[in-house]
């Protein structure tokens, strides 16, 4: 017959879980009624999880911006100069919306160009391997003009080749609270297992025929 | 013999080389001796006073190519700056990789476990050091005369204290602390006088190397503030190394049979032979005379290797200057070249060392690269090029001679038809301390030891 074996209470990171939790209902206490109700169904789970290995944390990627492992996030939030989300908008439509150019790039993950406010201003949030300060001056020196005919379209964008271009993209960067990675792989990581997948999986086809 | 070139009289000198340290540019003699002291300045006055005593006896880079005497180098690190009395206005003009001093930017460095600066050696992580000397001559005599004339400004000279004095060079044939001939290759900066030697590529521009002159996009990079302070200078870092010989060498006996096996394994761990010969121009066996000739050992490329079945894409030379290897990653390789002064110190590279008290001997490299934007640099190759395998398709692969091996990690040796990978390589060179430094012009030594 098992028996249920219970964390001693005493141990001390059993006393930090219980004092986050705590903290928890009481900053729950005002939260609506939704949150409040779907706190206490997972609250025995938290528990009972903190216990076993946390993940790893979020950590900086540099100047601005979060990472997990690998893998780090940007988001900008800019607003339009005088005609720039026109301009924009119509730039990212002669690519269908998919600016697939960035595959040379070789560190971006994934790109996102999100309109706000009537057009007033955007937020622009990528996935990309590394850290902040690592490639930037490449990009500029290998594809200026493509990276000038997007961010144009900011208000009081400078162009990539002045000194004050990165001070603008920290000053308008917000770093997530919170960053979440499925795989901690790179875009060459990725590219490069999707290749020898399909070898294996050739090689297995031939050697289950014979 | 040193090396003496030829001014290159087709291409104008743009850099006021007059105003220039000579170490930017003068390159290491051979055979080299030398030594690098570390100095802390306890009182502001005593500080900028013996600058003043020092700075006559700066060489400046004029005529930097011909065959010289021994000369001196004066960097400052930010602290040294603070303990100098530099107003706050100019001290904040710094970069903040450089205000916040090497040790503390162990995370960007990836400087962590055995490289961690909590067992980095006295006086390095301490932000005592200030000042950094360092005295380059080409023979014995002359350079006892430089220590003596050096020691003679800073020695009993109170409100300043000597932190450490390392000997350098003596080795026999040049060679490093692995036994191999090092610093061949170098990057050639534009208006500097002399034309590039072959496979050193085009001139890259001379503001990557020195402020105050315009950089491959253009524009100047930033440079501390007032002007005075930061135009004909540089950036230096320094990061000493002590080298387990017996590590590299057990390492080499368990995965190769015969000597000819461990020279050849050992060449691909490096990407050279011991006598600097190139893999790319000497695939199989070591040739001396290639390696020996600066006209021949650099004159290569990777374009004809593009799976590095000569030179490994892993291997130490071809991770610290990729030329024209097809990387995964959008790059520019010349916004990432340093100069590079680096010494060897301690007893010669010793083939039969194979224990771990041989490991212990105090033996390695001061690692010595100077640029506009050193420690962004540094940085940059620490994260993607020595301690990541990423940029040429290696995932987690390190740099086999200066990166810092987690357990079980890999070296891989592309073959045909199927690739070595080599397990359990470990760390050969660990990081003992280090430093930012900024390497001012001569009027910026003037400026900073006057009293105002």
């Amino acid at each position: 017959m098992a028996t249920q074996v219970q964390p001693n209470p005493h141990t001390h990171a059993d006393v930090k879980v219980e004092e986050h939790l705590a903290k928890m209902r009481e900053l729950f206490a005002d939260a609506p009624e939704v949150g409040k109700k779907a706190l206490e169904n997972v609250l025995a789970r938290l528990e009972a999880q903190a216990s076993l290995n946390p993940p790893p944390p979020m950590e900086s990627a540099g100047r601005v911006g979060s990472r997990i492992g690998k893998v780090s996030e940007l988001t900008i939030i800019v607003p339009f100069a005088p005609g720039g989300a026109r301009r924009l908008r119509a730039f990212l439509q002669l690519f269908g919306g998919n600016l697939a150019g960035a595959d040379d790039v070789g560190t971006v993950h994934d790109m996102r160009f999100v309109f706000l406010d009537n057009d007033t201003k955007m937020l622009f949030a990528t996935a990309y391997d590394g850290d902040w300060d690592a490639y930037i001056d490449d990009f500029a020196s290998k594809i200026p003009d493509f990276l000038d005919i997007i961010d144009s379209a900011w208000e009081g964008w400078p162009g990539i080749r002045s000194p004050e271009a990165k001070d603008y993209l920290a000053a308008h960067q917000v770093t997530a609270e919170g960053w979440y990675v499925a795989n901690d792989l790179t875009v060459a990581e990725t590219r490069r297992l999707r290749r020898i997948g399909e070898a294996v999986d050739e090689f297995l086809d031939k050697v289950g025929d014979a | 013999m040193t090396i003496i070139k030829t001014p290159d009289v087709a291409a104008p000198i743009t850099i006021e080389l007059d105003d220039v340290q000579a170490t930017v540019l003068r390159q290491r003699p051979a055979p080299y001796y030398g030594t690098h002291v570390l100095l802390r300045v306890d009182d502001a006055r005593s500080g900028r006073a013996l600058l003043r005593r020092l700075t006559p006896h700066v060489d400046s880079a004029a005529e930097w190519w011909r065959a010289s005497d021994a000369w001196l180098a004066v960097a400052i690190s930010y602290t040294g700056f603070d303990a100098l009395g530099l107003p706050q206005p100019a001290l904040r003009s710094f970069p903040d990789a450089f205000r916040a001093g090497m040790a503390a930017r162990s995370a960007e460095l990836r400087d962590e476990g055995v490289n961690a600066p909590k067992n980095w050696e006295f006086p390095f992580g301490t932000g005592q050091v200030h000042i950094g000397l360092s005295a380059f001559s080409g023979s014995l005599e002359k350079w006892h005369r430089i220590v003596e004339i050096a020691r003679d400004q800073y020695e009993n000279f109170s409100g300043v204290a000597v932190l450490q004095a390392q000997d350098f060079g003596q080795q026999p044939g040049d060679l490093n602390s692995l036994g191999y001939k090092d610093g061949i290759d170098q990057p050639p900066i534009e208006g500097s006088g002399v034309a590039p030697l072959p496979g050193q590529g085009r001139p890259i521009k001379a503001g990557e190397f020195i402020l105050g002159y315009p950089g491959e996009t253009g524009a100047p990079l930033p440079g501390p503030r007032p002007d005075v302070l930061g135009r004909n200078g540089t950036y230096v870092g320094l990061r000493k190394y002590q080298t387990l010989v017996g590590s590299f060498n057990r390492f080499l006996q368990a995965h190769a049979q015969t000597d000819d096996e461990r020279e050849l394994l050992a060449a691909k761990l490096v990407g050279r032979w011991r006598s600097g010969a190139p893999l790319a121009l000497a695939p199989d066996v070591d040739d001396a005379a290639l390696g020996n000739d600066p006209e021949r050992n650099n004159d290569f490329g990777y374009r004809d290797d593009p799976h590095g079945l000569h030179v490994p894409l892993g291997s130490h030379i071809r991770r610290m200057n990729p030329r024209d290897t097809s990387l995964a990653l959008l790059t520019d390789v010349n916004l990432h070249r340093v100069i590079r002064r680096g010494t060897t110190y301690g007893p010669p590279y010793d083939p039969t060392a194979v224990s771990v008290e041989d490991d212990q001997i105090p033996r390695g490299a001061y690692f010595l690269f100077m640029s506009a934007k050193a420690p962004a640099t540094i940085e940059f190759l620490q994260q993607e090029w020595v301690n990541s395998g990423n940029f040429v398709g290696l995932a987690e692969e390190r740099d086999p001679i200066i990166g810092l091996q987690e357990q079980d990690a890999i070296f891989t040796v592309p073959k045909a038809p199927v690739r070595r990978r080599i397990r359990d390589i470990q760390t050969f060179n660990v990081l003992r301390g280090g430093e930012y430094f900024f390497m001012p012009s001569l009027s910026a030594l003037r400026w900073l030891g006057e009293e105002h």
